[in-house]
């Protein structure tokens, strides 16, 4: 079950980014975010599930396919086809060096100690991340004013 | 255990792969930055991952939803400087940017 998810998860990807229709590839791009998050439910981690489905399925797509209204109409961006053509080569390639490198790296990578956490998430997140949410916040600030800076900017030249 | 997290850590490596394959290819403004989304879920992959397989879960979930704000904002920027260049230019081929060179 697990690989079939992995696995539907990949192939959602590969159609978002071999798609030609723009549309097509942010719905495909949202079904995959989904199914990473039924991925991430099953690895013990809802809180990042629901955090997946709300803010990547949802806000990220409706930002991208406003966006494809905003700039659609004047012409298509002519690709070569060669990415598409060359693209299973280079993807079985990539697929079986991974899997001989990973299994190579397979217990030599000692990542994270593996000491049981105590606690609930809510005191993890409030109370041992602090500064994370400092910075998140510092982030969507950022962001926001990134945003009104470029929209601003477009003002001021009419 | 760990063969799991072997085995999530293969589809990290191939997803992170075809969004740098896409980074690479493509021309349309858009579709790159879908590329770049596609490396951001296979990063959120692995940081739960491995918090999983190495009984961390908290800090991992904790860790991947500072990740998941940084990439709202990243794409919130990236779309809204898109959509600039398409005034400029009315298009989104990447190639036209070239006459921006000094």
């Amino acid at each position: 079950m697990h690989v079939a998810l992995l696995l539907g998860l990949v192939f959602f990807s590969i159609l978002a980014i071999l798609l030609r229709d723009l549309l097509k590839a942010a719905i495909c791009l949202a079904v995959a975010s989904i199914v990473l998050a039924v991925v991430l439910f099953r690895m013990n981690a809802p809180y990042v599930g629901v955090f997946e489905i709300s803010v990547v399925a949802g806000l990220i797509t409706v930002l991208f396919i406003s966006t494809i209204a905003l700039t659609r109409g004047e012409e298509d961006v002519k690709e070569s086809k060669t990415p598409v053509v060359i693209f299973p080569i280079f993807f079985v390639i990539f697929v079986i060096v991974d899997f001989v490198i990973m299994g190579r790296l397979l217990g030599k990578i000692g990542a994270l100690p593996g000491a049981r956490e105590m606690g609930s998430f809510g005191h993890v997140l409030w109370n041992q991340r602090t500064f994370d949410l400092v910075g998140q916040i510092g982030v969507i600030f950022a962001g926001v004013f990134a945003v009104l800076a470029l929209f601003r900017k477009r003002n001021n030249h009419e | 255990m760990n063969e799991l997290w072997f085995l999530n850590m293969a589809f990290v490596a191939i997803l992170v792969g075809l969004g740098i394959y896409c980074l690479l290819t493509m021309k349309n403004l858009i579709k790159l930055l879908i590329g770049i989304e596609v490396i951001a879920k296979g990063i959120t992959l692995a940081l739960i991952a491995t918090g999983f397989g190495k009984n961390n879960p908290l800090v991992a979930q904790s860790l991947a939803i500072s990740f998941i704000v940084v990439e709202v904002s990243v794409v919130a920027t990236a779309l809204a400087i898109i959509i600039n260049i398409y005034r400029h230019t009315k298009s989104l081929d990447i190639r036209k940017l070239t006459k921006l060179r000094g």
